[in-house]
């Protein structure tokens, strides 16, 4: 018998084990939602930045204010390892999502094949929005001519330098004017005048929004085509797009893209090892909080490449949760949420670009230390990043190809072919 | 249970209502755990194992699609490259695993000052969380400004990128992995060795047996059922490793392909790309590896393990 028990308790012991593997695939419902008590409406509204609460706090104040008939409850989940989405899928899945939610333009084509998300376009047109947020803005959230979401910031990018090191080799700062050939310039003068050990004039990691999105569109290239069934990486102008940025590691102007994945190309920055780098404007409240560089560092605006602005825009919106069981009241806070007051308060925070048109000025007047204005001053001729319903898996798929071209194992027509074959056959399925 | 196949049976007799009463106390203290089971990992492991038959999306709609995802899974070359480093990674981690935990606790079992200091230093690893241990480890193996590489450099060598080279990243974080689990192994296997009777030891003294005759002849033969017990906790948990590697290894990093491991695959299926029914075909394939490696382990114990 003591046998017997010692087998079954360690079988049971095994099965213990192995089920609490499998028990994360469950998908827990989780609790939220909301309800009516008390002849007051009850909101809820699902955020992810620890950073953007107190602005989100400043709104739902406000809102309560002028209407007195609802409370609102903000909750927040962290978006670092998916943990936004996974809750937000899995609550929805169970009818207790928030009322009114957080979502970027990467999740909007499939939580609008999952149906959860409610139908705005009567509340838009009734307001003030299509007049005066920017139409690319509004449009990310437009799929089949239904409104999704209201836009809610954006994200840009700009080129950052740090004065120091252009001071120490003695070349003139970068300017707002300069082109893809002037920044390969300075960075061919800076790497001439010496720069100390360990520090590179400029990093290209392998980085889609903030690096070969930009030249790949401003070149005419693309990347999904117009009815999403086919990729374009092996149009040469796409190619040129990203060799573009491979030449400035091939000259040793950029550490390697393998050193770079170790080492974020933010970090180097905020090491002061790199005396230019892009950054998209979130990483902004980080640069500045930074005391190690906060002083010695300043921004102008992405270069043109081919006399054409190129810049990515990405950004989030606020969505309704189509099964709300206040969902008229959800689509109201919403489209509040839009209007001049609500983005003037997020906008002063500095935080984030608001989207409106008129608050766009707040991000720079926030922190005048910096150029922020290089961040919105051509904010109307960005490019969207492409998006489809297996976006999250066709740009794994892209960095898992492009990273071996980066570091020469392929040669980029070699890996662009294999990835078209690839992503061709994933966007097929 | 000599020769394996005889029955033992035990005769059956009516229990009496005084027994039904302790039957039922002992139910009611057992039900907590019991009930935790159940909802926490007996219902959801069925419900994984009903998913594994469906094309679940992000929303939990499912569609009943039979084998295919099994099918499937065993055309992907990704599922067979992610299974081979897992196993790599298991093949290499359990030996040189058991093999230090053994020999830490043969050396704290020793009448040595300071047992209890070390002791608590081997187990610190343990009880660190996974995540801040994986990123102390990636600054210290880091390329450029890693303590590891400023060492070798002093020491007149060259750096290298332990991370981002496909060769040796795998290993690297199988070192890591190794820090953290020996301590939680040794404080196991300490606790097999003490409860070894001294008469033994003393017997064999008298008989002329030195350190390393007892340490053969009578340590390792009465710890075999603790050193098969790490043995089975520690391939299981080899074959779930996942926070480290998440943690330590990025997706661009070159070296990503090849410290994938399945539960990773998993991972990003189930989470990032929403294929729920796909991925929880991947883990039932990892439950059944598991769980046949552990049969043949409970077959083969009688050769080794010694109970008496």
């Amino acid at each position: 018998m003591k046998k017997n028990f010692k087998k079954l308790a360690a079988a049971g012991l095994v099965a213990v084990m192995s089920v609490s593997l499998l028990a994360g695939c469950g998908g827990s419902k989780e609790e939220g939602g909301s309800a009516s008590s008390g002849g007051k409406t009850e909101l809820t509204f699902g955020i992810w930045d620890e950073n953007q609460r107190p602005a989100m706090e400043a709104m739902v104040e406000a809102y309560e204010k002028e209407h007195e008939d609802v409370t609102i409850e903000i909750q927040l989940t962290p978006y670092k390892g998916g943990e936004y989405w996974t809750k937000l899928e899995a609550a929805a899945t169970g009818g207790k999502a928030p009322d009114v939610f957080w979502l970027n333009v990467l999740h909007l084509d499939s939580y609008v094949e999952g149906g959860i998300l409610a139908d705005l376009t009567d509340a838009v047109a009734a307001s003030d929005i299509n007049d005066s947020f920017p139409e690319a803005l509004v449009n990310n959230y437009v799929r089949d001519g239904v409104n999704y979401a209201v836009p809610k910031d954006f994200d840009t990018n700009a080129l950052w330098y740090n004065k120091e090191i252009f001071d120490k080799a003695n070349v003139e700062y970068p300017t707002d004017d300069m082109t893809y050939e002037d920044l390969l310039a300075k960075a061919e003068e800076l790497q001439a005048a010496g720069l100390d050990d360990g520090v590179y004039p400029f990093a290209c990691p392998v980085d889609f929004q903030t690096w070969y999105y930009q030249t790949v569109y401003a070149n005419g290239g693309y990347i999904l085509n117009e009815d999403k069934t086919e990729t374009g990486y092996t149009d040469p102008k796409t190619m040129e797009g990203i060799q573009c940025w491979i030449d400035f590691i091939d000259k040793g102007l950029s550490p390697s893209a393998a050193s770079l994945a170790e080492t974020s190309a933010d970090a180097m920055f905020e090491g002061n090892q790199l005396a230019m780098n892009f950054a998209g404007s979130y990483m902004v409240p980080e640069y500045a909080g930074n005391d190690a560089i906060a002083d010695k560092i300043d921004c102008v605006e992405i270069p043109t490449f081919n006399g054409v602005e190129d810049n990515c825009i990405n950004g989030l919106g606020y969505a309704v949760y189509e099964g709300s069981k206040n969902k008229d009241a959800a689509i109201e806070f919403a489209i509040w949420l839009g209007s001049a007051e609500a983005q003037k308060i997020q906008g002063e925070t500095g935080v984030v670009i608001s989207a409106r048109s008129d608050a766009q000025e707040y991000f720079a007047k926030a922190n005048e230390a910096y150029n922020l204005a290089a961040y919105t001053n051509h904010s109307e001729e960005a490019y969207p990043l492409p998006v489809c319903s297996v976006a999250a898996e066709l740009y794994d798929m892209e960095a898992n190809y492009l990273k071996q071209a980066y570091s020469g194992e392929l040669t980029l027509a070699d890996a662009c072919a294999q990835l078209k074959e690839e992503a061709d056959a994933l966007l097929a399925k | 249970m000599t020769g394996g196949k005889v029955k033992t049976t035990v005769p059956k007799k009516k229990a009496t209502s005084r027994q039904k009463k302790d039957w039922f106390a002992a139910y009611v203290f057992i039900a907590p755990v019991t009930i935790g089971l159940l909802v926490f990992y007996i219902w959801p492991f069925i419900q994984n194992v009903w998913f594994s038959f469906n094309d679940v999306n992000k929303f939990n709609v499912s569609t009943f699609v039979g084998l295919q995802n099994y099918i499937e899974m065993f055309q992907d070359k990704e599922v067979w490259r992610t299974f081979g480093n897992t196993l790599k990674y298991v093949i290499i981690t359990v030996p040189v695993g058991l093999f230090l935990s053994i020999c830490i606790a043969a050396l704290m079992n020793s009448k040595i000052k300071g047992t209890s200091i070390y002791r608590t230093l081997y187990f610190l690893p343990s009880v660190t969380m996974a995540a801040a241990v994986s990123m102390v480890w990636k600054w210290i193996y880091n390329e450029k400004m890693g303590i590891l590489n400023s060492a070798i450099r002093a020491l007149g060598g060259e750096g290298h990128g332990w991370l981002t080279d496909p060769k040796t990243a795998l290993y690297c974080i199988m070192i890591v992995g190794l820090w953290m689990t020996v301590g939680y192994n040794m404080i196991i296997l300490l606790a097999g060795m003490q409860g070894i009777s001294k008469s033994y030891y003393e017997a064999a003294a008298i008989d002329g047996a030195g350190p390393f005759a007892q340490f053969f002849k009578i340590t390792i033969p009465m710890l075999s059922p603790t050193i098969f017990f790490v043995m089975i906790t520690s391939i299981i948990s080899g074959f779930q490793v996942f926070d480290v590697i998440y943690m330590m290894v990025g997706k661009t990093n070159p070296a990503y392909e090849s410290t994938q491991t399945v539960v990773m695959l998993f991972y990003r299926k189930a989470f990032d790309y929403g294929y729920k029914g796909y991925a929880a075909a991947i883990s039932i394939f990892i439950f059944a590896i598991i769980m046949l490696i552990t049969v043949f382990q409970l077959i083969g114990q009688k050769k080794w393990v010694n109970y008496d």
